[in-house]
């Protein structure tokens, strides 16, 4: 009798165990860890030290053209360009990464031009600041303050974000002081916004305005997910689109910057385009999604890896592109020498191949940046000058009169050797230059106009 | 003895405490495996755990991208066209789109793009100015569906995902909550929207609001704005989204008729203010007083006059204007209703044959 009444009691305990975890788990949907009410203060007690304040201030130089109605007055030896020095000042945000070193990460365009960079930390220190390196193409700075007691932001893989996961901005938007805004992620991968050269940003809905440049988007785990770069503001301030560069981006950029003081672009040498519908088509493909193959350049990372064109890049290193400007943005921000794995689609089939990123000044597709007859052109440094390597027929490049296998050893009366000189100088030049060009034994001079 | 029977007593009591202990972990662990969740989704394979990514799973890849062109026939030919940006909301199979009445208005083409790259040209199969909803079809194979819950209605503070296509930067998932609802009735107006704080912009009309399960809530709509000029506001932070079972039932009108039919008597009322029923007389606040009655419509020729007061409606109480206002839009035109009033403080009939209602413009 005692057995049966203390296994009935058994039973009704454990059953009534069993059941409590499921009802109180019913009843309280709203709970982060356990706790029942919501809130973000714990997480951002131990995250908002490693988010700073980032004050600049410089001297712009602005150039003025005199205008055509005034030349008349001045007379013909009067300066052509009037040039202005205005001072100025500037405000955004900052994440320490290395509280060690005093490392920071900014964007560039929160220094750019900066005389004098000064940090406010949360605890209400302010400390100058050096600049170790920026990259404008993807809008990323480093900057280096010496002092102690500094806490760093904690470091996640941002491969794993999802659509709909909460994130949470910190930063000093219209320079209020340290302010903390909440939302998800609206989008991944975005691009094609013209906003940067390389684009692959995260988009959330999170409050983000002027200020806030350079801040941290974090997760709910405090951990860095990206920096606040940029929003779309049709009315001058927050519409709930905003962008931030991914954390795994700017490590790449940030690791390229500590150890050679400037981002050495990983250059992989092949021109495309997205996937689209009509493309995928063509080619009898069931993927919608991923970067279309033109054109490889010869002898570059890709030839070297066997990519060829009419392949589509669907993965980089596992993680699956949705566009050509994404793979631009993960490829030109890995630096060279990267190693990286490529999933693609080749005459229907599933292949994955491993190439190692060339340098970016090597091997390069003059686009009408450079110059505008220089289209077409793609050039390559060498011991003996900048080489062409390859001309599109029909292109300005090929109208002009460059041909493949020439190089280019001078500009005008000056003796030049790499690209980087080259868009030095074309850079400054207007109207017609001359190419001094190697062609063979013979050397001859070609004018772009 | 004494001794082996306490021990028999106990060990019987522990293996079973411990068989029962099994089956307890072993339930709760499939309990847990389960989708519980009504507030926030816990996701299984990431600690962290807090997102909507599922819900965002469920519901986004049903909603579209929305390009309608139009020729402007002002202009010499070639001088390009006209494009409006929208989104939409793929609610069935055979391909019916629910989208904002303005993203289609003036279309010449429509071009309804999926998120997995697939696009189509499309019709639009009817359309309803007044609560600014067009219906469109495409035919396509193996379209994503949007997942309806009809019977779960939207309520303040409820978190809510809006899906869209703001500004064509591409498919955008922005949240909030409910910061106010509406009835669902066939009337127009403020009142029937619902209100939400997630962030809506040119692009995300017609597209979708959802729930934390990914359920279809309402339609989101930029064109109804506070304050709108030139379509910059300034204001974020109130958005308006037609309610899905509204919606639904508009959708439905439309696929069967191509318009939404909506009943009308000819006249204009007001609620009943206290002011009012003290010089009408009337016992309560309950009713809608006829302010004026529109010449030649089907309540002068009933004999409605100003000053009435309508108390019930085919026998129904009438409590304020805007139930009154959707009995009559739901009367089918040319049906006899039996309107009861209040005249000089005497309760009698009227019968009027209900007309239809012009579509505004």
């Amino acid at each position: 009798m005692k057995t049966k009444i203390s296994l009935l009691s058994a039973a009704i305990l454990t059953a009534s165990l069993a059941l409590t975890p499921v009802v109180s788990q019913a009843a309280l949907p709203h709970s982060v860890n356990g706790q029942s009410v919501p809130s973000l203060a714990p997480m951002l007690e131990k995250t908002t030290p490693a988010v700073v304040s980032v004050a600049v201030s410089g001297t712009q130089v602005s150039k003025q053209q005199v205008p055509e109605m005034f030349r008349y007055f001045f007379g013909p030896n009067a300066p052509q360009e009037q040039v202005q020095e205005r001072p100025f000042r500037g405000l955004g945000s900052g994440v320490i990464i290395d509280a060690k070193k005093g490392y920071i990460v900014t964007n560039n365009h929160v220094i750019n031009g900066a005389d004098d960079i000064e940090v406010g930390l949360s605890d209400g220190r302010e400390v100058k600041a050096k600049l170790i390196g920026a990259d404008a193409e993807s809008d990323i700075a480093l900057l280096k303050i010496d002092a102690k007691n500094l806490t760093a932001i904690k470091q996640t893989d941002t491969d794993a974000i999802r659509v709909g996961d909460f994130a949470v901005a910190i930063g000093n938007p219209f320079g209020l002081g340290q302010t903390v805004t909440s939302g998800i992620v609206s989008a991944l991968g975005r691009s094609g916004l013209g906003i940067e050269m390389l684009e692959n940003f995260i988009q959330t809905d999170a409050a983000i305005n002027s200020g806030n440049s350079g801040g941290a988007l974090v997760n709910l785990n405090g951990e860095l997910i990206g920096i606040n770069t940029a929003i779309v503001a049709p009315t001058g301030g927050n519409v709930g689109i905003g962008f931030a560069i991914p954390a795994n981006m700017v490590n790449n950029l940030v690791q390229q910057i500590i150890e050679h003081g400037e981002v050495r672009r990983g250059v992989l040498g092949v021109s495309g385009r997205d996937l689209d519908n009509e493309l995928a088509k063509a080619f009898g493909l069931d993927s919608q999604h991923g970067a279309f193959v033109n054109e490889v350049v010869a002898d570059s990372a890709a030839d070297a890896a066997g990519i060829k064109a009419g392949d589509v890049i669907v993965a980089v290193n596992g993680k699956s592109i949705k566009s050509f400007q994404e793979l631009r943005a993960k490829v030109g921000t890995m630096g060279a020498g990267a190693k990286v794995s490529f999933q693609l689609i080749r005459d229907g089939d599933k292949e994955t191949v491993k190439a190692t990123l060339g340098e970016s000044d090597h091997v390069e597709k003059a686009s009408g940046e450079v110059h505008p007859m220089l289209e077409g052109a793609t050039l390559q440094d060498t011991d003996d000058g900048i080489k062409i390597i390859e001309v599109t027929s029909g292109s300005p490049a090929a109208r002009s009169g460059l041909a493949k296998g020439d190089i280019i050893t001078g500009i005008n009366r000056k003796n030049i050797k790499d690209l980087k000189t080259l868009k030095s100088v074309l850079k400054g030049s207007e109207g017609a230059v001359a190419l001094k060009i190697k062609r063979g034994k013979t050397a001859l001079y070609l004018v772009l106009r | 003895m004494n001794f082996k029977s306490s021990f028999l007593y106990i060990a019987k009591a522990v293996v079973f405490g411990l068989v029962m202990a099994a089956i307890f972990l072993t339930v709760t662990a499939y309990l847990n495996g389960g989708n519980f969740s009504s507030g926030f989704n816990n996701s299984t394979h990431r600690n962290d755990g807090l997102s909507f990514s599922t819900a965002v799973r469920r519901a986004a890849p049903a909603v579209v991208n929305i390009y309608s062109i139009s020729i402007d026939k002002s202009r010499p030919i070639n001088s390009g066209s006209l494009q409006e940006l929208g989104s939409g909301v793929i609610m069935s199979k055979d391909g019916y789109i629910i989208t904002n009445y303005h993203v289609v208005q003036q279309a010449d083409e429509i071009i309804v793009a999926l998120q997995d790259g697939r696009r189509f040209t499309s019709e639009v199969v009817g359309s309803d100015s007044e609560t600014d909803l067009a219906v469109l079809k495409i035919e396509g194979d193996n379209l994503p569906l949007i997942p309806i819950n009809l019977n779960h209605p939207a309520l303040v503070g409820d978190v809510v995902l809006a899906i869209g296509n703001p500004y064509n930067i591409g498919q955008t998932i922005t949240q909030g909550i409910i910061s106010a609802t509406g009835r669902s009735g066939l009337s127009s107006g403020y009142l029937d929207f619902l209100q939400t704080d997630a962030a809506i912009n040119a692009g995300n009309s017609g597209g979708a609001l959802v729930d934390t399960n990914g359920d279809l809530i309402g339609i989101n709509t930029a064109a109804f704005t506070v304050n709108k000029q030139d379509g910059n506001n300034g204001i974020s932070g109130i958005s308006f989204a037609i309610p899905i079972k509204l919606a639904h039932s508009i959708m439905g009108k439309l696929i069967k008729n191509g318009r939404v039919i909506r009943g009308a008597i000819g006249f204009t009322g007001e609620a009943i203010t206290p002011v009012i029923a003290q010089i009408l007389n009337l016992p309560d606040l309950k009713g809608v007083a006829v302010t004026a009655i529109e010449p030649n419509g089907p309540a002068a020729k009933a004999q409605l006059k100003p000053r009435d007061v309508i108390i019930k409606y085919n026998n129904e109480i009438i409590p304020g204007t805007n139930l009154l206002m959707d009995r009559v839009a739901e009367t089918k035109p040319g049906k006899q209703a039996t309107l009861t009033i209040l005249r000089n403080g005497k309760q009698q009939q009227l019968h009027v044959i209900v007309g239809e209602k012009k579509a505004a413009k």
